[in-house]
């Protein structure tokens, strides 16, 4: 046991020694994952995105419609960036891809509402830009309801109803949406909290398999086998230990970020968090390992596995698009991911505050995808045995 | 020395020749760029949810709120479920996920609709997904609406005599709500033109920095072979740029094309204008792939440095996030990546039907991203053959 422990350490230190000596391997540790939190951190700032370019065509020009695109103007996601005449100048200026919708208010618009000719008003959103488009939409959607309404109240208000009786009347049934967790519906939240970790845990299965197959590149993997008396998780554990560390560090600063300086919201606490964090960790140090096992001695294929499975990960985890949504074997295929399972624990602990019987699948696969290189250390060994390194 | 009469194409045919041979370079300039975008349409495939479970919890029980209820059932969006008899055992299903959402209905709904006074129904929608809480309050706004309207027209203001009148109760001003472009509001029209784009690049970018790696590998960290054909930079750029533009043209052909039709993705493009686009957007990228590839030195080192680029460059390319809310300085760096443009430029051909004096902009600044990289990568070969030259010498 004593020497085990012994081996691990010796194999700690070489593994400590050959870091130092590849700077690219050094910059994709520490300046890539810190980068990307300053990248996402800075990038998402506002939380939602607001103040959304869009164009005003006001055919009609009358006080009536001024009042209306004052009160559009002050709404949260739009500012009207241009304002014309001219339907054309604004639909050019929208494949330009300077603005993202368009508010037409048609000649006569005031003329036919004041006589009672229902006038129609029409908004144009350029859904090829998904997000800026599901905002502007619900503005100018509320708005153009808002309008009708608005000619109602006056109506009423000149046949002497009270308020309360006009609102009675306008709006009988008020929607109360509570969006859980995170009530100001910021982006920021949920997706920074997707998008960092999971480019760490990208970085992770991608270094596993780059420092296994490193061995094997240089001709050492005979010298590390021997250094670990040909115990597997000897020398599993003395290689990975410092990736390990370091990148549990680095996890945990994400989690200290963002749940204390930025004050994301975290219902379960911030060392849980730590924990699912190191889970997580461990979880894609085995996902790399297990690529890396499926092409034993072939770094290239066991890394072009991970960066094709990795990158893809990121849909997998359904954030913007729900897994519940795929075709069913893509259902399926989520569950292999260590993402996904990070992402349902972050959400239904941090985001719901639910109670951890809830995630208890998710806990459990990440330590089943960690702990499943051990049932396949016997092709590990014999890699170390009798596979060369293969271009 | 006889000079060489055509140094290009010594260039061309050995790197093609390497390619060739060198099954992990051809993973990614092949297999990657045909399969992935396959793989990629089919996730988003299904474009949007629809019939998402929700559990309705009704104080109420009138024969109103029953009404409200098989309204919203009927949409396309959310399904109901299950009706529960309170709010703990409606979020037990919620936690358990097996609905995403909980339409509460007061119970004092149809009294205080009879009383002309407001009532609130609440929706409480899971956050696993931004998507749900899109979808279901959408399903259920609109159905609000619609009883908000009858309501109005036929029980407050019970005056209409014709049907004419009703329906000028009921929309005093009409609007009408149009989605341009993408018309179903689908998730993989969105966002799969700009990922086809950012894989171009990036298997780019894989595969050139993984023939320089091999070079580095094969030639004791020389990028070029000791070879009287490679002493003219120019040609060995353009010769080496050459192949792998070419390839990628046709894989963007293929996209664009292929890809495209296959999955019913926008195609309002016409041809000669996507390959108006593309041969810029792929000049450039291939000669910063050559630029950047300079600073590897072993071909797997490249896998670590491109591959996770991607995800940060969809953001910055203000297609997914919109690009008026990035801050000036992310602006500046995306600036410096082909992908930027070219995904704007590419969705606004395809899925706007832009012209190609609309793209203006873009292709502009690809053009001078392709002169500016051609001229990196120049000065990366000049001196490249420069300490070859060297290095010969000292032997």
């Amino acid at each position: 046991m004593l020497k085990a422990l012994n081996n691990i350490w010796k194999i700690t230190k070489r593994e400590l020694r050959a870091f130092s000596r590849r700077p690219i391997f050094l910059m994709i540790m520490f300046v890539a994952p810190l980068g990307f939190l300053w990248l996402f951190t800075s990038l998402m700032d506002a939380g939602l995105p607001t103040k959304l370019p869009a164009a005003l065509v006001d055919e009609d020009d009358t006080h009536v419609t001024r009042q209306l695109t004052r009160i559009l103007g002050t709404m949260q996601e739009t500012n009207f960036v241009i304002t014309t005449k001219s339907f054309t100048e604004a639909r050019q200026a929208m494949q330009r891809g300077e603005i993202y919708a368009i508010f037409r208010i048609p000649k006569g618009t005031t003329e036919a509402a004041l006589t009672q000719r229902q006038p129609v008003i029409s908004f144009y959103t350029n859904d090829t830009y998904y997000v800026a488009a599901s905002l502007l939409m619900k503005d100018m959607r509320k708005m153009s309801e808002m309008a009708g309404l608005a000619m109602t109240r006056a109506t009423m208000r000149a046949r002497g109803f009270r308020d309360d009786q006009i609102m009675g009347t306008l709006q009988p049934i008020v929607i109360e949406s509570h969006p859980l967790g995170n009530p100001h519906l910021n982006y920021s939240v949920v997706l920074t909290n997707l998008i960092v970790p999971g480019l760490l845990m990208l970085v992770i299965m991608l270094t596993t398999s780059y420092s296994f197959g490193n061995e094997w590149k240089r001709g050492q993997q005979k010298h590390l086998y021997e250094m670990g008396n040909g115990n597997m998780v000897a020398i599993v554990t003395g290689k990975l230990l410092p990736q390990t560390v370091i990148y549990t560090i680095l996890f945990w600063l994400f989690d200290i970020i963002f749940y204390n300086y930025l004050e994301f919201p975290c219902a379960c606490g911030i060392p849980r968090m730590m924990l699912w964090g190191f889970l997580a960790v461990l979880a894609s140090q085995g996902f790399g390992l297990l690529m890396f096992i499926a092409f034993p001695g072939q770094m290239r294929m066991a890394m072009s596995a991970c960066s094709l499975l990795g990158v893809m990960q990121f849909s997998l985890a359904g954030f913007s698009f729900p897994v519940s949504a795929m075709d069913l074997p893509f259902q399926w295929l989520a569950n292999i991911f260590p993402l996904h399972h990070y992402f349902v624990t972050y959400v239904n602990q941090a985001l719901n505050g639910y109670a951890i019987h809830y995630v208890w699948t998710s806990v459990v696969a990440l330590m089943v995808i960690f702990l499943l290189p051990q049932l396949f250390f016997w092709r590990l060994r014999d890699a170390f045995l009798h596979k060369d390194y293969k271009e | 020395m006889r000079k060489p009469k055509f140094p290009i194409l010594h260039v061309w045919l050995d790197e093609l020749s390497e390619i060739v041979k060198d099954e992990g370079i051809l993973i990614f300039i092949i297999l990657l760029p045909l399969a992935y975008p396959l793989l990629y349409a089919m996730i988003y495939n299904t474009e949007t949810q629809r019939q998402l479970p929700i559990c309705v919890v009704d104080d109420n029980m009138s024969d109103r709120s029953r009404d409200f209820i098989r309204r919203i059932d009927a949409t396309p969006e959310v399904k109901i479920a299950t009706h529960c008899t309170n709010m703990e055992e409606a979020k037990e299903l919620m936690r358990q996920r097996r609905v995403y959402g909980i339409l509460h209905i007061p119970r004092e709904f149809n009294e205080r609709l009879w009383r002309g006074q407001q009532t609130v129904v609440g929706l409480y929608s899971d956050l696993t997904s931004m998507l749900y809480y899109k979808v279901e309050y959408l399903a259920v706004i609109n159905v609000a609406q619609e009883l908000n309207r009858n309501i109005k027209v036929l029980e407050r203001q019970g005056n209409a005599t014709t049907a004419r009148e009703e329906s000028v109760a009921r929309w005093p001003i009409r609007f009408e709500e149009v989605k341009l472009y993408n018309s179903a509001g689908g998730f993989a029209a969105f966002l799969i033109p700009p990922v086809l784009m950012l894989i171009l690049q990036q298997a780019l970018c894989l595969g050139v920095g993984m023939s320089m790696g091999r070079s580095r590998e094969h030639f004791r960290g020389l990028v070029i072979p000791p070879n009287k054909h490679y002493k003219n930079a120019l040609a060995v750029v353009l010769g080496k740029g050459l192949v792998h533009f070419l390839i990628f043209l046709l894989m963007g052909i293929y996209m664009s094309v292929c890809v495209t039709r296959w999955f019913g993705l926008p195609n309002l493009g016409h041809f000669w204008e996507i390959v108006g686009f593309l041969v810029p957007y792929l000049a450039a990228s291939t000669f910063m792939a050559m630029f950047w590839s300079s600073f590897i030195y072993r071909r797997e080192d490249c896998i670590l440095l491109f591959v996770f680029m991607s995800i940060p460059l969809l953001f910055l390319s203000g297609v997914s996030w919109p690009g008026a809310s990035i801050p000036p300085f992310w602006q500046a760096v995306a600036g410096i990546f082909p992908s930027t443009y070219g995904a704007n430029a590419y969705v606004r051909i395809q899925s706007m039907g832009a012209s190609m004096g609309d793209c203006h902009y873009e292709l502009t600044r690809l053009w001078i991203l392709t002169g500016v990289y051609f001229l990196l990568s120049w000065f990366v070969y000049l001196f490249e053959i420069r300490r070859s030259v060297g290095r010969t010498i000292l032997k």
